[in-house]
């Protein structure tokens, strides 16, 4: 959906490199197996980390495997099933929801894009939503909440981001364990303002050159730039209440990687795209889309 | 009962000194500083306990050698009603917002004759608990405006200008609020990312 939520490779561990490469592929053939190739196209990071969130804290069985990005040498992929399969139920059913939103959004030639991706994803979604009813309801009614806060041009931006955190939020219930599902949903609920916020941030040139609505620039009219630091300090906030509920979760083998993502990767993302150069990040999603398989080939 | 080592994440044969530093950095970890008003403080709260118990039970086991605990009490739990002088509906309020029913806090917020400052501490509050972070702080602002002096205003509004607190685990503390270290972190975290993906 974004790729905000993304390790500092250089600073995992090489098992804890292999595991997050695990995750990755793993999630790529889940989503091939429960719908079709098309599906892989939705992968990306962050719902890499929720696949990672929600998997047992237990050394997953890494095997090779081959797919079309690399029919030669196979990459190892943690087992599509579980968690994995739990994350790409949820990739469909937010990615679509997500096209529809942008449908909405956008009128005549500018729809298309999103119009042919909810189509090729649209039977996978209807069965995503099939297996997970509350979350599928869940997404539909805050997207429609956030709606309608942009239509009233809100200019708070905890309600606004309230209405897209309350959707990750709804992943984390999903998991099985009561006290996991508790830390999982305080955690998602802010790592979701913060992706909010993030874009927000990221996007405020074109919605200013659009005329679209941003919530930062109804929250400060005198231009958001000159707030960087209060925005800022908001956005750490919340990654510091991600953190905090992260530590009370046990992620047995995947601690290293969620560490690395809440603690380093996260922060340098907010730092990169708060400074403007937010660009950077999708260029390099651009080049090289799924970007960490090309990894090893160079 | 666990094993009070594995509790602590330690060996038996570690030594004193070994045990007493992976038990500080347990008891940062889970400080109630760090879940004021969090809807997860009563995990955290267990957490604490487990880890006083285990490092109290080493230090029996040990026969004494070492000082106590940290007190398990929770000092740290923001609304507990200490000497609190305040109208019958905001003490109401403040146990709501304790117990997480905040839909029931909002309508009693509602119903107050006026907005003083402590409405807009408690409102602030109510937004936190909600992670509603901008508005709790522009509460908490207007509370303090309201009434300089009152030491619970300005303690959460202090806290919010800081950005919340979290335990920072050795090996990851990163530039967080440090400006003259964001620079290089983020140089070297651009290379790593585009390192990383390319």
């Amino acid at each position: 959906m974004f790729g905000y939520v993304r390790p500092i490779r250089d600073r995992l561990s090489p098992e804890e490199w292999a595991l997050y490469q695990g995750a990755y592929c793993g999630l790529c053939h889940a989503l091939g197996a429960g719908y079709g190739p098309l599906a892989r196209f939705t992968l990306n990071y962050d719902f890499t980390f929720l696949a990672i969130l929600l998997s047992p804290p237990e050394e997953p069985e890494l095997r090779p495997r081959r797919c079309l990005v690399h029919p030669f040498r196979p990459r190892r992929a943690a087992d599509s099933q579980g968690a994995l399969a739990l994350a790409a139920d949820t990739s469909m059913i937010l990615t679509w929801h997500k096209l529809r939103d942008d449908i909405l959004d956008r009128r005549g030639p500018g729809q298309m894009p999103s119009r042919s991706a909810a189509l090729a994803i649209g039977r996978g979604y209807r069965r995503a939503a099939a297996l997970h009813p509350a979350l599928d309801g869940c997404t539909r009614e805050n997207l429609d909440r956030l709606h309608r806060l942009e239509g009233e041009r809100s200019s708070s931006i905890d309600r606004t981001a309230d209405a897209f955190a309350a959707i990750l939020r709804g992943a984390g219930g999903e998991a099985a364990e009561e006290r996991q599902r508790r830390v999982l949903e305080e955690l998602l609920y802010h790592l979701g303002r913060w992706i909010y916020l993030t874009d927000a941030w990221d996007d405020l040139e074109q919605d200013r050159r659009g005329g679209q609505y941003n919530p930062l620039l109804y929250r400060f009219p005198d231009g958001p730039e000159g707030h960087r630091e209060e925005v800022g300090r908001t956005m750490t906030h919340s990654v510091r209440l991600c953190q905090s509920a992260a530590a009370l979760a046990d992620f047995g083998p995947w601690q290293g990687v969620v560490d690395n993502i809440l603690y380093l990767g996260i922060p340098a993302v907010q730092e990169l795209v708060l400074s403007g150069r937010g660009k950077e990040l999708r260029r390099q999603k651009r080049r090289g889309d799924p970007p960490l398989h090309r990894e090893n080939d160079t | 009962m666990t094993d009070p080592y594995s509790v602590l994440g330690i060996q038996p044969t570690a030594t004193d000194a070994e045990v007493k530093k992976a038990y500080r950095e347990l008891a940062r970890k889970y400080h109630p500083d760090n879940y004021q008003n969090n809807p997860l403080a009563d995990l955290a709260e267990e957490k604490m306990k487990e880890i006083n118990e285990a490092y109290d039970a080493i230090n029996r086991a040990r026969s004494g050698a070492g000082g106590g605990s940290y007190a398990s009490g929770s000092q740290g739990q923001a609304y507990q009603r200490q000497s609190y002088q305040g109208s019958a509906l905001y003490q109401q309020v403040r146990r709501c917002i304790n117990m997480g029913d905040l839909g029931q806090a909002e309508a009693l917020l509602q119903q107050a004759p006026s907005r003083d400052a402590e409405w807009f501490f408690l409102n602030g509050s109510l937004a936190y608990r909600r992670g509603w972070l901008d508005e709790a702080l522009q509460n908490y602002n207007t509370a303090c405006q309201m009434d300089p002096t009152n030491p619970e205003y300005r303690q959460a509004l202090s806290m919010m200008q800081q950005g919340g607190y979290a335990y920072q685990p050795p090996g990851y503390s990163n530039a967080q609020g440090c400006d003259s270290c964001d620079i290089c972190s983020t140089l070297l975290c651009l290379n790593c990312l585009c390192g990383g993906c390319n």
